[in-house]
């Protein structure tokens, strides 16, 4: 009996702080949920969002430039193979909206968006700025959690809508200009596998990510502790949570995605 | 003319501020790159030497990197961390790639998609970004919480050879951990997209594979290798550069953090998209022609 006793308390241990963090998350999402219905932060939000923006808009063009080139040079070549460059505006299009888009969101996101939020949350809560907040009566989670949490999910919308732009554009630009596909061909097939249910739900995805990634940014820096080291560490948790959260998201929601899809 | 000068200064105190900062922002950034440079080849550079003098740190470099600390060995670690994301990466692939094939009756080629599209670039590009977030972004925070409390000072009173014990050894940790690291990561996203296509999608294993293994080029593989060490070379000194030259107190390790990230996420597309051009740019090498 003891000696189960002990195993039990061993393995209460182990998963205790998985758990209790697992647990806080859980609490702050519900309690974000319930603060949405109290009077907006628009100031906060304006700020945060441009804030955003400036952090996430250079890395999101800079990162959909080179993964575009590497889509349509790997297409084309391979179409031009089989005899179907015609076809290159299809491909161009399916990639752009249905995968690219979104991954380049998730990438941007978590690593630009998320992180920035994390390391601005935990400054404040190293320097005891959240509990001063508390102490004035003032609900963190309301005043600084849900403009950062709606600002975020919109910002990630705007970035996937640049993203998408750019892979299109750049599509274009390559496959015409540098690999010989014939303009009119190009734009003619772009919307034959491509749809409105391919651009919803690129979308939906892109909210997703942006509302899962600015939650688990929030959370991260809110429940800093211990210093330069503690707040780099949450940093980085901060990417590897987003990371893993919105590629297992990603995964899910393709797959209800191409149940919608054009041709189907 | 030449007088005008001074009293415009005077006169535009604020405007002429501006000017200064953003007229300089040009040189600063070239400064700054060439810091950064500076800094990846003396890291690179010093390799031999870190090898030759400091082999325990390197070794507990590697076993800290493979096994993950703290947080990270509660979610199973860098392993289990990089092998979720190429999981889910290849899972993707064989997802879209099946719709999408199925649209134009085509879907037998989904094994084709799968031997072509992962080895080149999904599996590279997502195993370095799993990479710089785990180990990179981890490297980061460890050495700006050094300079922080000037332990990186304390280290060059003691006449250690900073760079080489820091730097160094992390790079070459990246490179032992990589190749395992990546050898499980390609083997899962292949994994994935089999079991998605044949047990979820009920393709016969017979077309997946017979497919699968047609397209599936040793060579590509082999590059595929060669653009992950390449990638975890530019990784390991990115992320070192930010954490060796953090300033500003907790607040600024955690945005040197979040800059690394940043930088990291598009060297990494960058340098995957080189090494496909000058490999496969003059001879695509798709294996048609049997």
């Amino acid at each position: 009996m003891t000696s189960s006793n002990a195993t039990v308390t061993r393995l209460g241990e182990r998963i205790r702080p998985g758990a209790e963090v697992a647990g806080g998350f859980f609490r702050m999402c519900m309690l974000t949920g319930k603060a949405l219905a109290k009077p907006f932060e628009w100031r906060e939000f304006i700020w945060i969002g441009w804030f955003l923006m400036r952090v996430s808009l250079l890395p999101t063009i800079a990162v959909s430039i080179p993964e575009t080139v590497l889509l349509i040079f790997t297409l084309n070549l391979l179409l031009a193979e089989i005899g179907a460059a015609d076809v290159s505006g299809a491909g161009a299009a399916i990639g752009a909206v249905t995968q690219l888009g979104p991954i380049v969101t998730v990438l941007v996101v978590a690593g630009a968006g998320g992180t920035a939020i994390c390391a601005d949350l935990g400054a404040r809560t190293i320097r005891e700025e959240i509990d001063a907040l508390e102490v004035l009566g003032i609900d963190p989670i309301h005043r600084l959690v849900v403009p950062r949490v709606v600002a975020s999910t919109i910002v990630a919308v705007l970035l996937n809508g640049l993203v998408v732009a750019v892979g299109l554009g750049g599509g274009y630009l390559f496959s015409v200009y540098l690999q010989n596909v014939s303009a009119g061909a190009y734009l003619s097939t772009l919307t034959a596998l491509t749809g409105t249910p391919e651009v919803v739900i690129a979308f939906i995805k892109a909210a997703t990510f942006g509302l899962i990634a600015g939650l688990v940014g929030c959370y991260r820096g809110l429940i800093v502790r211990g210093g330069s080291k503690g707040l780099g560490t949450a940093v980085n948790e901060t990417v590897v949570l987003c990371f893993i959260a919105l590629f297992a998201v990603n995964a899910a929601l393709t797959t209800i995605g191409v149940r919608f899809g054009t041709g189907r | 003319m030449t007088t005008a000068a001074p009293p415009l200064r005077v006169r535009f105190p604020r405007a002429s501020t501006a000017f200064n900062r953003y007229g300089e922002a040009p040189v600063r950034l070239l400064a700054d790159i060439g810091q950064m440079v500076w800094f990846a080849l003396a890291a690179v550079g010093q390799i031999p030497f870190a090898v030759r003098r400091y082999p325990k740190e390197l070794l507990r470099m590697v076993a800290q990197m493979g096994m993950g600390t703290g947080a990270m060995a509660v979610v199973g670690g860098t392993a289990a961390i990089v092998g979720f994301i190429t999981l889910s990466a290849g899972s993707l692939v064989a997802i879209q790639g099946y719709a999408t094939l199925g649209n134009i009756g085509v879907e037998a080629f989904t094994g084709f998609l799968a031997a072509l599209v992962n080895v080149r670039f999904v599996a590279p590009v997502a195993a370095g970004q799993a990479l710089a977030a785990t180990v990179g972004a981890g490297a980061t925070a460890e050495l700006g919480a050094m300079r922080i409390s000037e332990e990186i000072d304390a280290l060059e009173v003691m006449s250690i050879r900073s760079v080489a014990f820091l730097a160094s050894t992390r790079v070459v940790a990246g490179l032992v951990v990589i190749i395992p690291l990546y050898g499980l990561a390609i083997t899962l996203a292949f994994v994935s997209q089999q079991v998605t296509t044949v047990f979820f999608y009920g393709q016969s294993a017979g077309t997946y594979n017979h497919y699968f293994h047609t397209f599936l080029r040793l060579d590509d593989v082999g590059w595929s290798f060669a653009e992950v060490i390449l990638v975890a070379v530019v990784v390991m000194t990115t992320h070192c550069y930010y954490g060796y030259t953090a300033t500003g107190g907790p607040v600024g390790v955690g945005e040197a953090v979040g800059r690394s990230m940043r930088l990291s996420l598009i060297t990494i597309v960058v340098v995957v998209v080189l090494t496909a051009m000058a490999v496969y740019g003059k001879n695509p090498n798709f294996n048609l022609t049997v």
